[in-house]
């Protein structure tokens, strides 16, 4: 549905630039001779600059960082295929990232400038974090300017938006209640552009990865979801892909934490389980190269990548808080409340009419029913 | 304000109300929305049952689930039936008994709310469902309907049907599948309130009305007092 | 006059971190260090359930993943006197040395190394001559010629590329970098191996919290069950892989980290009499041998150090509202009873008050409020907190482990005590703490399979897990270690609903802008004489600044 493709412009080599420029082979293989010795390499050096000269480019990258806890960032170096080493040195360009760039201050927004300049409408933009707005836009601030300004102004020239996390996707902790600083998701900044949302807290380091590795194998966006999220990834429920989804159907459940039950390792929806409402892949890929996911661990999943799930607590009961409620409030209880009330007035109703029953009655028969008498619809009533 | 006296006599006529379908659809969707509820709510609070089995052994969470989409499908059918009933039914069970559209049905409102809160006898107009039970009625649909969509919306995750995924487009305006579960439990709670009101109001008005509408929602037929009725009444439906 | 140089963002950190220094005779005269995102964590678990908060404080950082999450649980536990059974205490202390580990190689090869190794003048290097240095001071294997030549080579067509991605515009070929191209190479190689390795010790918290980063905790123990009889709980197969991975990370760090720090050393000692800062530490220390409840069985004391006098160590409480205040000064927040008084966390306040420049802006108006970092005190004194600060408090109490550990590298450098009060002092003692931490993991490790063969499978206490088993009020403090630092959780607990959290955090301490009196906290202090020799370049100011190994989400949270 939404195959837009990646600009592949990007993948000129230096060697055609130097062509379109009007240099000759001769004065190439010169340019990389004089590179060579500049790096101290012997005569075999020569041709590994050349060959890197004359490979096509990587896409350039730009990595903001926004209203974050920068684990989506540690999230992303644990990939283990493809390892992020790889990827950085052999796959992408990545241009500007706060946490590994080596430039600080003006060198660093220099670098942000250059990519932004060069490489306009070219580079991939990744977003880790939200954006404060409004009178909380100065919650925010990099280089004195605010996230927002920045985003906006990075936001123009790039080829494809990526929102890493939920921060970034769906603004995370910082938006939920009472959102004090008014923390935005960035497709509610960035309106005109189609953003990849990438949700978790953090997303799947080889998720993450393999956004990105999609975009570059398959020159496209991978294809999204009514929300924006990559269907490869996010189509199924952690409750679909739950390999303890045996004993939910059979009705075998953790009662409470380190019980018996827990032990044995079934299902953990009474304890608050949010997998059979959340969409990720952490069912399948696992964490952490597959060593395991909340649930193989023993806790619920509390629902990282979905919107909101900070607000659907509380996340040790299947039931959320009864919004507007508080705490200890579910649906169960205020239901049970209201029907408890119902009961009541209707009960209230029925005695009040009981003692207003000889007037109704009386009424009744002023209006003239057939054949009755007073006195034997007393006896009846009575009988009732 | 109480009500002269004032001696007449008057003649009871059958009317037939309720065809075959709306009573089928009455029952078909009470036992419906109980065995809903019951379902749901165990699907939401699940006991501790056989808790020292494997897995392979038991299946009745899965079983209580299955019974519930059995009849959320029941549900919606019959509903559907209604709806039908709703533009090509006979004159009670149109659209125009359960929308407020006239002065009338407001006039009317007022009577019943005399009648049921004030205890005062008032004169009643309607020989289907009174104004306020309509109303009470459409609150009810339009419960069933959101029930319906937030069901299906929480189900389009779990199936492929084509009818299913009709409902694609809900999760997201809830806010997620989390919300949406939510409310669909919080709806259950609805249908619990109103059945304990409607029962009770069924026979309040069976015995101080008269007019047999417990009975109507069972046979179709109603007792109205002849002087009431308008001459179509009795020509139309009273076969 | 001086001029006025402006770092932002400040990269290579967790963050957003702005620094503006005044510069005089190419030296920092004066300093300022700001946190300039908030999003006001505190605000937003008021009114949730307690044993929801390790969640949404967990994701206060990322970085030092786990950590907040431990400060709460114990906060919670502490204010409702839940106990929890030794094994959750030993799996907890293992997650806790895991992050050390992680974090500590992470900070020293991604975020600091940059500092001291000059990328480019790597391609210079012989790869012989490097194979001969790396095996003098390591039995690391991937010592070879070939080795390093392989990795020259990709290096080669990377800078050759043109393409120098997060390398581009760096500061390489600056006078300050004085490493001979062989262990620049090292350097290099390291820094890759360590972002290969660095994704396999997590998986001890995958294995017991579920995943990471942000695994899971859980208010009167942990949730990973143990079941030595069961594939789906932790298992002989579960334990054998944190075995293994911890083994690992002992070898990693013994063989890697350890060997470079100090071989990088001796080239920059210029550096061991620049930074030093302040002259107080503060540790609440950490890794209970017999309960949290019991700081004396701490394997990282607790105590402070005033004055650099490590003859004593001075005695911390962190329930005492008489040592520990924050305050609002210079930070934008405003306290209802003014801002020049300091608050106790259980009574504090975070009400924001945004007063700076309207952005776009070019400076700060550091006379007024110029962070959202507020500003801690333990008596009065501004202290720092880290590595540093805890190995000093262990090595003035004598603590075997630690005075051998000091002594030792002292010695090696040749270098007397004085240059652990520096910048050089703060990198050595992170790689030193980190040894130290591979130690007791195993020991931790070790007793964990003796209590599980001795029958203890206990993992959670859910005696007091039902809100009705509450009272209507508590108040409880959760402390840890961080990697960074000394962290406190303060929580008040009324009717069975978090009524006031507060976090004092060790970025929180070391970047906090001036208190009420005007003194400077530990970073500004430490800029202090710095040089600086191209203001374009401030690599100087980054190399003291990094090695607080600075984590501003943190700070501010
Ligand atoms: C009167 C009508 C209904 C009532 C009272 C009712 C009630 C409930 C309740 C209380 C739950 C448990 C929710 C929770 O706590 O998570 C539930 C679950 C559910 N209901 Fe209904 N429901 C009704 C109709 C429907 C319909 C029409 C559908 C359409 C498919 C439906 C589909 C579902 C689904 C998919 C679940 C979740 C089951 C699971 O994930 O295992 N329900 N229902
Ligand atoms: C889950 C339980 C029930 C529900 C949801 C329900 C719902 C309804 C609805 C929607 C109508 C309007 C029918 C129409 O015109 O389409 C209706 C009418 C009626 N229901 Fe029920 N009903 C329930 C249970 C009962 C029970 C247990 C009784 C009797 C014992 C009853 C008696 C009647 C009667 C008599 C009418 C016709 C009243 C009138 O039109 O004034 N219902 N009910
Ligand atoms: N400062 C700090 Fe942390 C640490 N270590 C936490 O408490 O980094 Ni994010
Ligand atoms: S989405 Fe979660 S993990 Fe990522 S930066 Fe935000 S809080 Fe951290
Ligand atoms: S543990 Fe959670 S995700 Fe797995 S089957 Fe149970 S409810 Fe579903
Ligand atoms: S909590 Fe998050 S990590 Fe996966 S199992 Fe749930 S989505
Ligand atoms: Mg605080």
């Amino acid at each position: 549905m939404m195959n837009i493709e990646v600009k592949t412009k990007k993948s000129r080599s230096v060697y055609d630039d130097a062509v379109e420029k009007g240099f000759n082979r001769r004065d190439f293989m010169k340019f990389c001779t004089t590179m060579a010795a500049f790096m101290g390499l012997s005569a075999s050096g020569v041709t590994a600059v050349a060959k890197a000269l004359e490979e096509k480019s990587r896409p350039a990258v730009i990595w903001m960082h926004f209203q974050e806890c920068t684990c989506c960032s540690e999230s992303f170096i644990r990939s283990s295929h493809p390892m992020v080493a790889d990827l950085l040195l052999d796959n992408i360009s990545l241009n500007y990232t706060e946490t590994l760039q080596a430039p600080s201050g003006h060198a660093a927004e220099k670098s942000l400038h250059e990519t932004m300049e060069n490489h306009f409408g070219e580079y991939i933009l990744l977003v880790e974090g939200s954006v404060p707005t409004g009178d909380m836009a100065s919650c925010c601030c990099i280089g004195g300017k605010t996230a927002e300004q920045i985003l906006n102004e990075v936001a123009e020239g790039a080829a494809a938006i990526v929102a890493w996390g939920s921060c970034a996707s769906n603004g995370c902790v910082q938006a939920a209640k009472p959102n004090p600083t008014q923390a935005t998701p960035i497709h509610k900044v960035i309106k005109n552009k189609t953003i990849i949302k990438v949700p978790g807290c953090p997303p799947i380091g080889e998720v993450m990865a393999g956004v990105i590795v999609h975009m570059l194998t398959f020159e496209r966006l991978p294809e999204l979801d009514s929300t924006g999220r990559p269907k490869a990834f996010y189509s199924r429920r952690v409750h679909d892909t739950c390999y303890r989804r045996p004993n939910y159907d059979a009705g075998l459940f953790v009662e409470t934490f380190d019980d018996p039950n827990a032990k044995k390792g079934y299902c953990l929806y009474k304890v608050g389980c949010r997998g059979p409402v959340t969409y990720n892949a952490c069912g399948v890929t696992r964490w952490n190269d597959g060593t395991s996911f909340p649930i193989q661990s023993g806790h619920g999943c509390i629902g990282c990548s979905e919107a909101n799930y900070w607000d659907n607590g509380p996340f040790y009961s299947h039931l959320a808080e009864f919004p507007g409620f508080g705490i200890e409030s579910n649906a169960d209880k205020i239901g049970l409340a209201a029907a408890g009330i119902t009961a009541a007035g209707l009960t209230a109703h029925a005695v009040i009419t009981n003692i207003r029953k000889r007037k109704i009655i009386k009424e009744g028969v002023a209006e003239g029913k057939y054949g009755l008498e007073p006195k034997e619809n007393e006896s009846q009533e009575k009988t009732e | 304000m109480a009500i002269q006296p004032a001696l007449h006599t008057t003649q009871l006529r059958r009317v037939f109300v309720f065809s075959l379908s709306v009573r089928l659809f009455h029952w078909i969707n009470a036992l419906s929305i109980f065995v809903l509820a019951v379902t749901g709510y165990l699907i939401g609070n699940p006991p501790a049952l056989l808790t020292s089995q494997e897995a392979y052994q038991g299946y009745w969470f899965g079983i209580t689930r299955f019974i519930h989409f059995i009849f959320a499908y029941i549900f919606l059918f019959n509903f559907v039936i209604r709806i039908y009933r709703l533009f090509f039914g006979n004159r009670f069970e149109t659209w125009r008994n359960f929308i407020p559209s006239n002065k009338g049905f407001f006039r009317e409102i007022w009577q019943v709310v005399r009648t049921d809160f004030l205890f005062t006898r008032g004169h009643l107009v309607s020989i289907g469902h009174n104004a306020l039970a309509g109303i009470s009625y459409l609150f009810l649909f339009i419960l069933m309907i959101l029930q319906i969509i937030t069901g299906f919306g929480i189900y389009a995750a779990m199936s492929d049907a084509v009818i299913v995924d009709l409902f694609n487009w809900v999760v997201p305006i809830f806010g997620g599948d989390a919300a949406t579960r939510l409310w669909h439990h919080i709806f259950m709670w609805g249908f619990v309130v109103f059945t304990l009101i409607h029962i009770y109001l069924v026979f309040y008005h069976d015995y101080v009305d008269g007019r047999g509408e417990v009975s109507s929602i069972f046979g179709g037929w109603k007792f109205v007092e002849s002087d009431t009725m308008k001459e179509q009444d009795t020509t139309d439906y009273n076969k | 006059m001086a001029d006025r140089l402006v770092i932002d963002p400040i990269t290579r950190i967790e963050g957003h971190l702005r620094v503006e220094v005044e510069v005089q005779d190419g030296k920092v005269v004066d300093a300022y260090s700001s946190g300039t995102m908030v999003r006001l964590i505190e605000e937003i678990v008021k009114g949730r359930d307690p044993r929801d908060i390790w969640a949404f404080v967990g994701r206060v950082c990322g970085v030092c993943t786990t950590v907040h999450s431990l400060a709460s649980v114990r906060s919670v536990e502490n204010a409702l006197g839940i106990k929890i059974p030794p094994n959750a205490e030993l799996v907890r202390n293992l997650m806790f040395c895991t992050q050390y580990i992680h974090d500590h190689v992470v900070h020293f090869y991604h975020l600091h190394a940059l500092d001291w190794v000059d990328i480019v003048s790597a391609t210079k290097a012989d790869p012989l001559k490097t194979s001969e240095i790396a095996e003098s001071i390591s039995n690391y294997p991937k010592s070879s010629p070939k080795y390093f030549a392989d990795l020259q080579k990709r290096l080669n067509g990377f800078i050759s590329s043109g393409q120098l991605g997060i390398f581009a515009n760096g500061y390489w070929g600056h006078p300050a970098y004085k490493l001979p191209p062989e262990i620049n190479l090292i350097g290099v190689a390291h820094y890759l191996d360590a972002l290969e390795w660095q994704k396999e010790i997590v998986k001890v918290h995958a294995i017991f919290g579920g995943k990471n980063p942000h695994p899971n905790y859980l208010v009167g123990g942990m949730a990973c069950a143990i079941n030595v009889d069961e594939a789906n709980a932790i298992n002989a197969e579960r334990l054998a892989m944190v075995g293994q991975l911890l083994r690992q990370a002992k070898d990693f760090v013994n063989q890697v980290y350890v060997p470079d720090v100090l071989a990088v050393a001796p080239h920059y000692f210029d550096w061991a009499s620049i930074g030093g800062g302040l002259s107080n530490y503060l540790s609440y220390g950490d890794l209970p041998t017999n309960g949290y409840n019991d700081p004396s069985s701490f394997k990282f004391p607790r105590g402070a150090i005033l004055n650099r006098d490590l003859s004593k160590v001075h005695e911390v409480d962190p329930t005492d509202p008489s040592q520990i205040q924050e305050y609002v000064k210079h930070s934008w927040y405003s306290y209802t009873e003014g801002d020049d008084k300091g608050k106790f966390p259980w009574d504090g306040e975070t009400k924001m008050n945004f007063t700076g420049p309207e952005p776009p802006y070019d400076q700060l108006n550091v006379e007024d409020k110029y962070s959202w970092v507020k500003t801690p005190r333990w008596k009065g004194n501004p202290m720092e907190v880290g590595p540093l600060s805890r190995m000093l408090v262990g090595y003035a109490l004598g603590k075997d482990e630690f005075t051998k550990a000091v002594d030792g590298a002292l010695k090696y450098l040749g270098v007397p005590a004085e240059a652990l009060f520096s910048t050089l002092g703060r990198t050595a003692a992170r790689a030193l703490e980190t040894q130290l931490v591979a130690n007791w993991a195993l020991e931790f490790y070790d007793q964990l399979i003796l209590n599980i063969k001795n029958g203890d499978e206990r993992m959670a206490n859910m005696e007091l897990w039902e809100p009705e088993s509450w009272p209507d009020l508590a108040k409880g403090v959760g402390t840890t270690e961080a990697p960074r630092g000394a962290l406190a959780h303060w929580s008040v607990i009324k009717e069975r609903k978090i009524e006031n959290y507060q976090l004092i955090v060790p970025s929180t301490w070391n970047s906090s802008p001036r208190d009420a009196a005007g003194q400077r906290s530990a970073y500004e202090e430490a800029l202090l004489n710095t040089p600086v020799e191209n203001p374009e370049q401030p690599v100087e100011i980054l190399r003291t600044i990094h090695s607080f190994d600075p984590c501003m989400a943190c700070a501010v949270h």
